[in-house]
């Protein structure tokens, strides 16, 4: 019996179905709960909007950037809610675990499900931007760079995080003090320079603060000296890549 | 019914829920999240409008009660179905929703205290501001913990709730003059501002404190349009109330 099991399971296909069968899964999160999709991605509009009125508008295009990026590290905190709400409340984990896929496959699979609703705000901010002000195709290409170094990155903490939870009590309000503080910490929404030295500090310890000061540069949002912004992305890829050891270290992927 | 039996189990069922929600102190703190990025941007861009910001950051705080009320007999109704035992007691639904909405409140009350001391600090009122935010705050919890309530009623299913709650509180607690002056809001969309609860308590307390300046037609706009909102929600909180334990 076992064995034929064993046989049936040699012949199911063990790569190229993760994605494609995640991004199902976060559609299905877009199109039978649209509400639920379009209010996680409002907060940074609403953020953007607020700013747009109290902030001198030479920022406004930077605050844009700004909204862009949040809305991508938010994508680790939705990645947390799921990651606990199926190791939790629904006993998910223990089916995946059990299954062909791997446990970076499955990770990977989460956070592109989660990339899939905040994709149209994403797009939305885009085209704002390219309202606001004018962006080069290089540009274009390192605010790309940017958006996937912190989707991965923010995914993987969210993911890491989500595993040492115990209630689903904790989802909502950890996720939420996590990227919301670090969302604020990092200078998404106002240029580094006005901050305080101790902020400033803290804040380059964040991969977001690299993400956010090398698309500043690309875009001419800030004067940066020269060389200043191949070390803004060198520093980008090093924390991302210590971000990344980091959950991967803390994360758990079979119960104890 | 006599007057004092209605009220029967207000005060258990609000101690009852002020230790409730203290067991959920991380929602507690990070209840507080979206006032301090909010303030957060104030300092950093803005720094002249700190005072009518940390105003804001209590009338939001407030009004967060709602999605408090929201959740939390959501909670009780949908995934417990304690409602149907509560209500088969001698404890009135008045008391059950009031009880509910007066615990959290004071649940809540500590970060609250921490904006106003800030507040205190960052720009000292005279006694007159802090009365009329006093009673521009009851006003606000009154409205917010009666909506609350409503739409938790609305629902079969705890996870199509919270984007609503949500909804509901950003879009009135962040994008009117809450956390910003009035001025900056155009001429011709003033009125809807001072007739939404949130901006209008914030108005009034502005007013009060002086740190803007409202024409007396404004005051009487946003003062009136409180009251109502106010008073009337609470009655329609507590009919409510009655309809929903009837129909338990």
């Amino acid at each position: 019996m076992a064995g034929a099991i064993d046989e049936q399971l040699a012949r199911v296909p063990k790569a190229g179905r993760v994605l494609p069968a995640f991004a199902l899964v976060g559609w299905r999160w877009v199109s039978r709960n649209p509400v639920a999709t379009i209010v996680p991605i409002l907060l940074p509009f609403m953020f953007l909007y607020f700013l747009w009125r109290i902030s001198d508008p030479k920022y406004f295009p930077l605050e844009v950037v700004g909204a862009m990026l949040f809305t991508t590290q938010n994508i680790g905190s939705w990645c947390l809610s799921d990651s606990a709400y199926w190791r939790i409340e629904q006993r998910l984990q223990d089916l995946f675990v059990a299954s062909p896929m791997g446990k970076v496959r499955y990770l990977f699979g989460i956070a592109f499900s989660n990339l899939i609703p905040a994709a149209p705000a994403l797009a939305i901010l885009a085209v704002i931007l390219a309202w606001v002000t004018p962006v080069s195709l290089f540009g274009w290409l390192m605010l790309l760079a940017a958006i996937v170094v912190i989707w991965i990155t923010f995914s993987a903490i969210g993911l890491a995080v989500s595993s040492r939870l115990e209630s689903p009590r904790e989802v909502w309000p950890v996720g939420n003090l996590i990227f919301t503080t670090l969302g604020i910490i990092s200078p998404l929404y106002y240029p580094i320079t006005i901050l305080p030295p101790v902020w400033q500090g803290v804040a380059r310890f964040l991969p977001a603060t690299y993400a956010a000061l090398l698309v500043q540069d690309a875009l001419d949002l800030r004067s940066a000296i020269p060389g200043e912004m191949a070390t803004d992305a060198v520093l980008l890829l090093v924390s991302a890549v210590v971000g990344i050891a980091l959950a991967l270290r803390l994360y758990r992927w079979r119960e104890r | 019914m006599a007057f004092g039996l209605k009220w029967s189990g207000t005060a258990a069922f609000c101690a009852t829920e002020v230790r409730v929600q203290f067991h959920e102190w991380l929602a507690i703190l990070t209840g507080t999240l979206v006032q301090g990025v909010l303030l957060v941007f104030v300092w950093v861009l803005a720094r002249d409008i700190l005072p009518i910001a940390l105003v804001g950051a209590l009338v939001y705080s407030v009004f967060l009660i709602g999605q408090r009320v929201l959740n939390e007999a959501a909670y009780v109704r949908i995934d417990h179905k304690l409602n149907e035992l509560y209500h088969a007691s001698p404890m009135s639904p008045e008391a059950y929703f009031i009880g509910m909405s007066s615990g959290i409140f004071l649940a809540y009350l500590p970060p609250i205290l921490v904006i106003a001391a800030v507040t205190l600090v960052v720009a000292p009122f005279g006694p007159l501001p802090w009365a009329v935010m006093v009673a521009c705050l009851l006003a606000v919890w009154s409205v917010s913990s009666s909506l609350g309530y409503f739409i938790s009623t609305l629902f079969r299913d705890m996870k199509t709730i919270w984007p609503y709650s949500s909804l509901i509180t950003n879009l009135l607690g962040i994008v009117p003059p809450v956390f910003y002056p009035l001025h900056l809001v155009p001429e011709g969309w003033r009125w809807l501002a001072l007739v939404l609860p949130t901006s209008s308590a914030a108005a009034l307390v502005n007013g009060a404190a002086g740190l803007e300046v409202l024409s007396s037609g404004d005051v009487l706009l946003a003062g009136g349009s409180l009251a109502i909102e106010g008073i009337g929600l609470l009655f329609f909180g507590i009919y409510w109330a009655r309809r929903a334990a009837r129909e338990a």
